[in-house]
């Protein structure tokens, strides 16, 4: 890399544009293989796209990444000029896509600060096997077309711009002088043979007859003569030699220029067979333009009025950011809640306090709302994988989005990603049955995957529907048995009971592994990754008509609403989400059972209780039930009532994680982090779930 | 100061071009991501020089060279190109393209030819 690309903004603003391309590029292909042809519109965009990389990252001197750009770039120009019938398009998107793969693990191999030194020969050796093809095929039905149009209609083929005819013996004129002139360009300037041509362009009307070697521009070894040797041009003109001199000198990147008298003819009787330029197009194009012109200054309006409307941002700032609005939240509670205030009374302080608490608390929406960002991007990508896994499969399955707009929290975004992945595979894998097999059963050939998203409360929704063969009980049980998951007893249990027994560790029905699904990690991955995010997952299935996995995760990590309470000296927070209602026990509700387990009853139906003083051995005042309170709290149909001393009141906490010493010398349960109250003091925030099987095993 | 237009669909290419001419005597008045957007930015910012990339979505290179020719016959436009483009850079001299740069570029070079268009 140069020094002038070190710079990291330019760097991530690479990885990030050309990812997005990928990404856009990839679509475009699922989308269109399924029709088994790539429209104009698409081929167009590829093109540009494959051009736009091509360029970037030979700036950013990532060659690899820029030479198979460019051969894909050359197949789809041959699509896009020549438009050959008959191709393979499903070669074509294999080709294409395995090239994205190659780019994308390029660049995240860059993103990583690792050499990008993949070597995508093989690849690149294929693209031209089918440039060659279709330029190939395409050749001899032109040739026909040429044919056909020469026959019938008596002129060749356009589009071929004729730039060249052969010298012509005009009337013999005498021009008051001829000249010969020879231009060098600047190393590193690119293209010699446009640049000549561009030197021939400009001299128009000056000239009268010329002729130049090397004489065939069009031909890229042109450049390289021109380089080496210079542009020699021999021409007739009635200007003077200081005009002609002048002219040529303004020619950009001219390193030196020879410009001579010569004797009239000589050199033009000497080069007979040399060919005469004839520039005649620059008119006809200008004539063109005015035609254009009303059509596009209608799009304009509208145009440019939207440049300009989006920028991009580092996450690492928003993440910054939003640390610092949390910051701020914890210090407006700090000011307007220190107790050097308590007891008096302070009416103005308290109108800009409230002011203050307002403005605080709208930056605070403003700023997770930027952090939002809609699974569209997610959900697309998904079907690369459904494509993917069909191909390999040989099944026929075909995937619905629904509720792609709905909005997460891009650091949640991330961590989905992978697990969704994971189950689609297992629903293609295991789910779906092949399409004979379907046909038996009386269903369509293909089958069905709906991927939905939707919001529910401070939690979003992700359901992933399969029209399979659902799970298989028996094979479930017979499996947990034999793993010893088994906690309940197995007359006892319920179907839902069981599908869930396939989130446990160590689980997987399919005893062959295949290349997609099972990698020896299992459900337990996915179901780790979405538990860490704070999500939880379900399974629900009909044998013989598919099985619904439901995710639930919440809408942000970073701010919860949530109940101080207070047990001795320490505090807590109880996420708002998870309580049903708080209420003052009375003795008469309790009950113990014969384990001492103690339970409460409320209207008819009992409730174990955790009292988090003996829970985290904290030394309190109040043991009583009668002097505390309880605080019901709910979690995925499971139902808890924490004991406290008293609640503080109801507040938005910033989460942090807890420090890492405390993660790694002691294993606490039940704690999702911590966080700071207005009055500076730390609070424990307690995972709800976590509680549950503190409960069971404790 | 020299005022100049930036023209390419690539964010990242005009970001590059942006910050090679940094620290250079030379004001960037707009950038513009496709051929349309550069001919009405054009006509209302009218700068000095236009650094105009080729492919581009909704009006190519080319397209918005020659309406920027057609408004003004004195614009000066550089073409930003790269290799395999030889057929497009020879229609864009034909149309009046003032000279061209071929990525991959280097900051002298874009430099140099900024300053040999502007004739300065």
């Amino acid at each position: 890399m140069t020094d002038q690309y070190h710079n990291e903004p330019m760097l991530e603003l690479f990885i990030f544009e050309s990812m997005q391309l990928i990404e856009q590029m990839e679509q475009l292909i699922i989308a269109n293989e399924k029709f088994e042809s790539y429209d104009s519109d698409a081929i167009n965009e590829i093109f540009r796209i494959m051009h736009t990389i091509k360029g970037s990252s030979a700036m950013m001197l990532f060659n690899n990444v820029s030479t198979l750009a460019h051969s894909m770039e050359d197949v789809f120009f041959v699509l896009r000029e020549d438009k050959p019938q008959n191709i393979d398009s499903s070669q074509l998107s294999d080709l294409v896509l395995e090239g994205i793969d190659f780019i994308k693990v390029e660049i995240a191999k860059i993103r990583n600060g690792d050499e990008a030194e993949g070597d995508a020969a093989a690849l690149i050796e294929s693209l031209r096997v089918f440039h060659a093809t279709i330029k190939a095929q395409n050749y001899t039905v032109r040739d026909q077309e040429m044919k056909d149009t020469a026959t019938s209609q008596g002129y060749s083929a356009p589009k071929k711009q004729q730039y060249y005819i052969s010298k012509v013996r005009t009337e013999p004129q005498s021009y008051s002088s001829s000249f010969q002139a020879t231009l060098y360009f600047e190393e590193d300037c690119g293209m010699e043979n446009l640049r000549a041509f561009g030197v021939v362009n400009d001299l128009g009307d000056l000239v009268k007859e010329y002729y130049h070697i090397p004489a065939d521009l069009d031909h890229e070894d042109s450049a390289v003569v021109i380089q080496e040797q210079g542009f020699t041009l021999f021409l007739k003109t009635d200007r003077s030699l200081e005009e002609i001199h002048r002219t040529l000198s303004q020619t950009i990147y001219l390193k030196d220029l020879q410009l001579t008298q010569v004797k009239n003819c000589e050199p033009f009787e000497d080069l007979h067979e040399e060919r005469k330029i004839l520039l005649n197009d620059s008119a006809k194009i200008f004539a063109s333009s005015s035609g254009e012109r009303i059509t596009i200054d209608q799009k304009e309006s509208y145009s440019s009025a939207s440049q300009q409307s989006i920028i991009s941002v580092s996450v690492a700032k928003l993440d910054q950011l939003m640390d610092l609005v949390g910051e701020m939240v914890i210090a407006e509670a700090m000011v307007t809640q220190n107790p050097d205030l308590k007891g008096l009374e302070l009416n103005n302080f308290e109108k800009a306090a409230r002011q203050l608490r307002k403005i605080t608390s709208e930056l605070q929406d403003t700023v997770m709302s930027v952090r939002m960002v809609p699974l569209t991007g997610t959900f697309q990508k998904m079907n690369r994988t459904v494509r993917d896994m069909c191909k390999k499969l040989n099944k026929d399955v075909r995937l619905e989005l629904i509720g792609q707009e709905t909005e997460v929290d891009k650091n949640i975004i991330e961590h989905i990603s992978d697990p969704l992945m994971h189950l689609i595979r297992n629903s293609i894998d295991h789910g779906i049955e092949m399409p004979s097999d379907r046909e038996m059963k009386g269903k369509p050939r293909w089958g069905t995957i709906t991927l939905e998203a939707k919001n529910a409360g401070g939690d979003v929704l992700i359901i992933i529907r399969d029209d399979g063969g659902g799970f298989n009980k028996a094979k479930i049980m017979s499996k947990a048995r034999e793993k010893g998951l088994l906690q309940v007893p197995e007359d006892e249990i319920t179907d839902k009971e069981i599908y869930n027994l396939v989130f446990l560790p160590g689980f997987s029905t399919n005893e062959t592994v295949t290349e997609f699904s099972g990698r020896g990690v299992g459900m337990d991955v996915v179901v780790k990754n979405i538990e860490a995010v704070g999500g939880a997952i379900t399974a629900d299935s009909v044998p013989g008509k598919g099985t619904t996995l439901s995710l639930k995760i919440p809408l942000t990590l970073a701010i919860i609403d949530g109940m101080n309470i207070k047990v001795g000296d320490s505090r807590y927070t109880i996420p708002t989400t998870a309580i049903k209602e708080s209420f003052r026990p009375k003795t008469t509700d309790i009950i113990v059972d014969p384990d001492d387990n103690e339970m409460i009853m409320v209207r008819g139906q009992c409730f174990p209780i955790l009292r988090l003083h003996e829970r985290y051995h904290v030394n309190t005042l109040v043991n009583n039930f009668a002097d505390g309170i309880i605080i019901m709290v709910e979690q995925d149909d499971q139902t808890l009532c924490i004991f406290a001393d008293e609640l503080i009141g109801q507040q938005q906490v910033v989460v942090k994680s807890l420090p890492a010493y405390i993660k790694h010398t002691k294993k606490v349960t039940g704690l999702a982090g911590c966080t700071l109250l207005g009055d500076g003091s730390i609070s424990l925030i307690l995972d709800i779930a976590g509680l549950f099987t503190v409960k069971k095993t404790g | 100061m020299k005022k100049l237009l930036i023209v390419d669909d690539a964010a990242f290419m005009r970001v590059s071009i942006r910050n090679m001419l940094q620290n250079q005597d030379i004001e960037i008045v707009g950038e513009a991501a496709n051929g349309l957007i550069a001919v009405s930015m054009y006509k209302e910012l009218r700068p000095d020089v236009v650094t105009m990339d080729i492919t581009m979505p909704e009006m190519s290179g080319i397209e918005a060279l020659k309406l920027i020719k057609a408004f003004d016959p004195q614009a000066k436009v550089i073409m930003v190109s790269s290799m395999g483009q030889e057929g497009m850079v020879k229609q864009a001299i034909i149309s009046g393209a003032k000279t061209f740069i071929v990525k991959p570029f280097k900051e002298e070079l874009l430099h140099k030819t900024i300053s040999k268009v502007l004739g300065v």
